[in-house]
């Protein structure tokens, strides 16, 4: 494996979307090369800080109930 | 004042107890395997609203769309999927429909969003010495606004709601190989953008060293 293959791999490495035969490739290739090792690291701490990060906001209560009545009505009613 | 009517009532008494066997199975099936994501969804529509109002319209119209069409859902997918696609595409129309400008951000919208929740939330990485955990959520957020549309929303369905790629690609219509590499270059700018705001904030970074 080349560099520029290598750097397509990137994300599927991250995400772990590589297939057996590829991941064991990829690891060989960043096992050598410092260059897409620090790529992949990269991309592995960003994706980190994102997770981390970004905060997560609740559904406000009065769409809950709306969402919990909506599955609770009669025929009669929701139609 | 008028007595109600006990016919009337009866009538509508029966109705409600006319529920059919399979229409209630439905509800049930229907709150454990899409209401359970109803906080995913709300999350996503403020993300891409940037408005708590339209959130919860386009989250109400979402639910009420996928419970006509439950039916429709293919058992043992992912639901969230399947949810998340309808959002989408309801999404789209309502922007369509009222010529809206998807994308223009509120950045006081945001600030206040983080205001409110800075005190409630703490992370326990916090002492840790890298320099990208001793940022924001604030700037981390700006960051992955900055990016192009079709980036950020590829991160958010892959490191905040951790779809699939598959999942991802019927998403944004688009083959895998498309939603690979927009990960690599909005992952790259992002990057770039957070390495930005550390320099600002006195932090030496790796390649400053």
């Amino acid at each position: 494996m080349n560099c520029n293959e290598a750097l397509l791999l990137i994300s599927a490495a991250v995400d772990g979307e590589l297939s057996f035969t590829e991941k064991q490739q990829f690891l060989l290739h960043i096992s050598k090369c410092e260059g897409c090792y620090g790529e992949f690291d990269d991309a592995q701490r960003t994706k980190m800080i994102i997770k981390e990060r970004v905060v997560r906001f609740k559904a406000p209560q009065t769409l809950i109930n709306s969402i919990m009545q909506l599955t609770s009505l009669s025929p009669k009613e929701t139609f | 004042m008028d007595k109600p009517d006990p016919a009337q009532q009866r009538i509508n008494m029966q109705t409600h107890e006319l529920l059919s066997p399979a229409e209630h199975k439905k509800q049930i099936e229907f709150q454990n395997e899409a209401v359970v994501h109803l906080h995913a969804l709300y999350n996503y529509a403020l993300h891409i609203t940037m408005n708590p109002d339209d959130a919860e319209d386009l989250v109400q119209d979402t639910y009420l769309k996928a419970y006509r069409f439950f039916n429709s859902f293919e058992r043992g997918t992912n639901c969230k999927a399947w949810l998340f696609k309808i959002l989408k595409n309801n999404y789209i129309n309502i922007f369509r429909k009222n010529s809206k400008e998807p994308g223009k951000v509120d950045y006081d919208l945001i600030k206040d969003f983080y205001h409110s929740i800075k005190d409630t939330r703490r992370d326990t990485t916090e002492a840790d010495s890298d320099y990208f955990h001793t940022m924001l959520h604030e700037e981390v957020y700006q960051a992955l606004l900055s990016l192009p549309e079709e980036f950020r929303e590829v991160i958010q369905l892959c490191d905040i709601e951790g779809f699939t790629y598959e999942e991802i690609a019927n998403m944004v219509d688009s083959p895998i190989g498309t939603v690979r590499s927009r990960l690599f270059r909005g992952r790259k700018l992002l990057r770039a953008q957070l390495e930005g705001y550390a320099r600002t904030n006195g932090f030496t970074t790796d390649t400053d060293q």
